[in-house]
């Protein structure tokens, strides 16, 4: 069907498509954000600076998700989803990162300072 | 090959392929949606040895028995699961028929790449709004490169350990 050992060796296409995909890093957002912004199933959207430190209480599709604002990062403390992926994520800081709470539509990202032309 | 072995090969393939993704499932995960994609490396051992159909067949298999298995059938991650499946097989069959100069190393990352670009695609769309698909990507794409080279350094081993048998099968 296919002659012997066509796949064995690693070849030069291989390394192309490693190269491609690695090319990835120099895109990742960096550095700490300025603020965050909460999507709530993809319509309503609040934006909190990081800077003063605050508890919130965004009201999703299921109930109320609860985060907390500490020293220029966040994480969710209370949420109303079975699993409670968003309260595991734990802390996030940096420009780019979010956490997800797919039952409840809930989107937390954290951005920087000036607009960020990934973002549209 | 002959169509009883040719049989036989299938089921074999097909079993391990949805007992991989069924003990996958059990490992516990850094975060949701990654994973190594263990069951890719008998869907990758499918597609060299009987074809893109029969690959495709597994693939599918693999989806819904496996998530009737671990009750997600028909749930959120079997749509990304299923759709992930059908798009990465049928990339990794296009590889493997029309790119030469491809190792099972690179159709594999290939196959890891494009089932996660389907899934972040389906899961920006559906759940989460657009804005998050490039920030989603991007980490994603990095992390599937890994776990597609890994996958097919396996099957890349497995492969050269089975290839005789097959063939002479």
């Amino acid at each position: 069907m296919h002659s012997k050992s066509r796949y064995r060796p690693l070849k030069i296409g291989d390394f192309l498509i490693i190269l491609f995909f690695l090319s990835a890093i120099f895109f990742l957002p960096r550095g700490e954000g300025k603020k965050i912004r909460v999507t709530v199933d993809k319509e309503k959207e609040y934006i909190y600076p990081l800077t003063e430190d605050r508890v919130l209480g965004i009201k999703g599709k299921i109930g109320i998700t609860k985060m907390l604002i500490k020293d220029g990062r966040v994480r969710v403390i209370e949420a109303p989803c079975p699993l409670r992926l968003c309260m595991r994520r734990g802390w996030i800081r940096n420009k780019g990162e979010q956490i997800i709470c797919v039952p409840n539509k809930v989107l937390i990202r954290i951005e920087g300072e000036q607009f960020d032309a990934i973002t549209e | 090959m002959q169509l009883q072995s040719r049989i036989a090969y299938l089921s074999v393939f097909t079993a391990a392929a949805i007992s991989l993704f069924v003990i996958e499932s059990f490992i516990p995960k850094p975060a949701p949606g990654i994973r190594l994609g263990l069951a890719n490396i008998f869907i990758l051992l499918v597609l060299l040895s009987c074809g893109f159909k029969e690959a495709l067949l597994v693939g599918i298999l693999k989806s819904v028995v496996g998530s009737l298995i671990i009750a997600h059938f028909l749930s959120p991650s079997f749509l990304l699961s299923i759709s992930g499946t059908i798009v990465s097989v049928t990339i990794m069959g296009i590889a493997v028929r029309y790119i030469r100069g491809l190792s099972l190393v690179g159709i594999s990352i290939l196959g890891a790449e494009s089932h996660t670009f389907t899934q972040v695609l389906i899961a920006s769309n559906l759940f989460l709004g657009k804005v998050s698909f490039t920030y989603l990507l991007l980490p994603f794409v990095l992390l599937s490169l890994v776990s597609g080279s890994i996958i097919g350094i396996i099957s890349y081993w497995l492969y050269s350990k089975l290839e005789r048998k097959i063939e002479i099968a």
